[in-house]
């Protein structure tokens, strides 16, 4: 009797300090849950995402936060922020935009003052890019450098560029680590409560595949939904012939809805080409001398400045460019078969319509897709 | 009890004559006769006065006396028909368009996933472009097919070939072209469209008997010539034509009938 009173109150004891033990709690399975792109009509359906790194709703979900996070610099101090979001801005669609206060005329500069070699490109549709990234298209999937070949290795290029976030791995990782809620957003995304870079790249990447415009006015036309004007259909007779503007071959049309080949051309800028970090610097092919790959149209009137060196302002100048100011040189590529008369020579009115037909690949819908802003609050209360 | 024991007996009576009757079933229907088949595998290569195309490089002059250089070759090739005793076979006859493109390595072959059966065939022919029947605008749309496409307003569908270069003209200026075929247009005075043309055509393969043997894999090469576009039987002059012909039916034509030269075919 004795030893019965002397167990039961032990064993009580017992089992309700195992039942307070943190080891005893049960561990959560990892359990992801898959992300499904909706692929909108028309729109390819392959998609480029790597293998290594399938698209959960909880990876984008923590993407998101970083993507918009001042702290992915590595630091705290304010003027020592930087994140992906300081120069993809979601209303400028995911550009500067050439009114940014932060950035005059659109041309970024990293946290060290220095402006990047480059104008931005734009963060659209970028699911569905096989041909790299980049205005030379330094990140493809089959290059043989494994670490430059998709979006992941283009966060981590931006991330430590001197000229951009000027960031160090090591501290990001431990800062993020030490921050209240992010571990766990690890965990849920891939598996694990311990903060790699690796998997900082993986969530931003999967974020930026979420980015997906096909909301246009042109999308709904294509659709059914809405009607064009004139002006505006003459303006993609315009853009889809080669008598007329003949942009469709570079950049596009309702057959290729993306509105870009994701190719490299040298569209006769220049007659000199000195810039070392052209298509050239990467292929060795002389026909890729000044050569930089065709954006796409999609809320290109956001997009300013234009072309790789930022030189047109708006996009009156840029058709003014294809109309009248085309050079000539052995690298300018062949579909630019006006070239010898330099340009396409539009009279006022077809630079009109023209334009009025590129401003409805805009999509609003995108500029303010709250799936894509800054989170209210990032998972510490931090705002 | 007696009642659970008379069911047991009653289920395994049946059981052994589904069993039974099944594999019978199995075992006695003679399996059918695979016919004796292979398989054909086809490589494209592009020459240029009979020697393999060097690209980007301003060696080759056409019959007009033009100065020219290729970049780049893309078209689609496309109902693969073996020819018998006068009777056809239709080859991959659900998914029989083919793109070849002189930058994707791996477009330079196609391999039917149809078996042929063995035996000796007379011809082989294909179809240069895409039928009317089945050249669908939105049908592709994956790259690098869907890159291909034809303006809806011009006839819709796809490019059956893009063949872009350059030429030096009369005053010595280099100047892009770009040799596109596709659907072609007829125009009233007022340059409206009035009409479109089919300009795909069927490509014959002189000399192009060979023969399927059981279990191997044939092999061929097509080659196209491209010099030929520019030859016989209209002298191509790009002086004259200009550097882009997707709106110029007249253009096409001359092309088109040019093209029924453009390609051989050698088995290995």
């Amino acid at each position: 009797m004795l030893r019965l009173k002397v167990i039961v109150p032990v064993f009580l004891l017992l089992s309700v300090l195992f039942w307070g033990c943190p080891n005893s709690k049960p561990v959560e399975p990892y359990q992801p849950t898959p992300y499904t792109i909706d692929i909108p009509k028309g729109f390819p359906t392959r998609l480029n995402i790597p293998k290594d790194n399938p698209m959960t709703v909880e990876g984008v979900e923590l993407g998101r936060y970083l993507f918009y996070d001042g702290r992915l610099s590595g630091r705290t101090q304010p003027d020592s922020l930087m994140s992906c979001s300081t120069c993809h801005v979601q209303s400028s669609s995911f550009e500067a935009g050439i009114n940014n206060p932060r950035f005059p005329g659109g041309i970024v500069k990293g946290l060290n003052g220095v402006a990047t070699h480059h104008v931005m490109l734009p963060m659209i549709n970028l699911v569905w890019n096989f041909s790299g990234y980049g205005w030379n298209g330094y990140i493809w999937p089959e290059n043989p450098n494994p670490n430059l070949r998709n979006i992941e290795d283009m966060v981590y290029a931006a991330v430590t560029a001197k000229n951009e976030i000027d960031g160090d791995t090591t501290r990001i990782k431990n800062l993020f680590q030490s921050i209240k809620g992010y571990p766990e957003l690890f965990g849920r995304a891939f598996g694990s409560d311990k903060v790699t870079f690796k998997n900082i790249e993986k969530a931003i990447a999967q974020f930026v595949r979420t980015l997906i415009s096909a909301n246009s006015k042109f999308d709904k036309y294509l659709r059914g939904e809405e009607q064009l004007n004139q002006s505006e259909l003459h303006g993609y007779v315009l853009f889809t012939t080669e008598q007329g503007a003949d942009c469709f071959h570079c950049h596009g049309g309702a057959g290729n809805p993306l509105f870009t080949t994701h190719l490299f051309y040298n569209n006769g800028k220049d007659t000199v080409f000195t810039d070392p970090m052209d298509r050239y610097a990467i292929t060795g092919k002389e026909r890729d001398i000044g050569a930089y790959k065709a954006t796409t149209l999609r809320n290109i009137e956001f997009q300013a400045p234009y072309m790789h060196d930022g030189r047109f302002k708006t996009l009156e100048e840029v058709i003014d460019f294809y109309s009248e100011g085309l050079h000539n040189s052995p690298y300018v590529n062949p579909l630019m078969h006006h070239v010898a008369d330099g340009g396409v020579h539009l009279t006022p009115t077809e630079k009109t319509d023209l334009i009025n037909f590129i401003k409805t690949l805009r999509d609003d819908s995108f500029l303010t897709n709250p799936a894509f802003s800054k989170p209210d609050k990032f998972p510490d209360d931090y705002k | 009890m007696k009642f659970y024991k008379y069911l047991s007996i009653q289920l395994l009576v049946i059981l052994t004559a589904v069993v039974v009757f099944q594999s019978g079933c199995c075992t006695g229907k003679p399996p059918e006769p695979v016919p004796p088949a292979g398989y054909l595998y086809l490589s494209f290569q592009h020459v240029v006065d009979g020697n393999p195309i060097v690209f980007d490089t301003m060696i080759y002059q056409n019959e007009a006396g033009n100065p020219y250089l290729v970049s780049e070759i893309q078209y689609f090739v496309s109902d693969f028909t073996l020819w018998k005793n006068g009777q056809a076979l239709l080859l991959d006859k659900d998914e029989d368009i083919h793109y070849v493109d002189t930058d994707i390595p791996k477009s330079l072959y196609y391999s039917p996933s149809d078996n042929i059966y063995e035996g000796d065939y007379d011809s082989l022919t294909f179809v240069f472009g895409i039928t009317e029947e089945k050249n669908r605008s939105f049908m592709f749309v994956n790259p690098p097919e869907s890159y291909m496409f034809w303006p809806e307003h011009l006839g819709g569908g796809y490019h059956y070939m893009k063949l872009n270069g350059k030429w030096r003209d009369t005053n010595e200026v280099v100047q892009p072209f770009n040799f596109h075929l596709g659907i072609g247009q007829t125009y009233d005075a007022q340059g409206n469209i009035t009409g479109f043309v089919q300009n795909y055509f069927t490509v014959h393969l002189p000399a192009s008997s060979f023969k399927i043997v059981n279990g191997l894999t044939t092999k061929a090469v097509i080659t196209m010539h491209v010099d030929e576009w520019f030859k016989d039987p209209n002298t191509f002059d790009f002086n004259y034509w200009g550097g882009h012909i997707m709106e110029n039916q007249q253009a096409m034509r001359a092309a088109i009938e040019n093209g029924h030269n453009v390609f051989s075919i050698k088995f290995e």
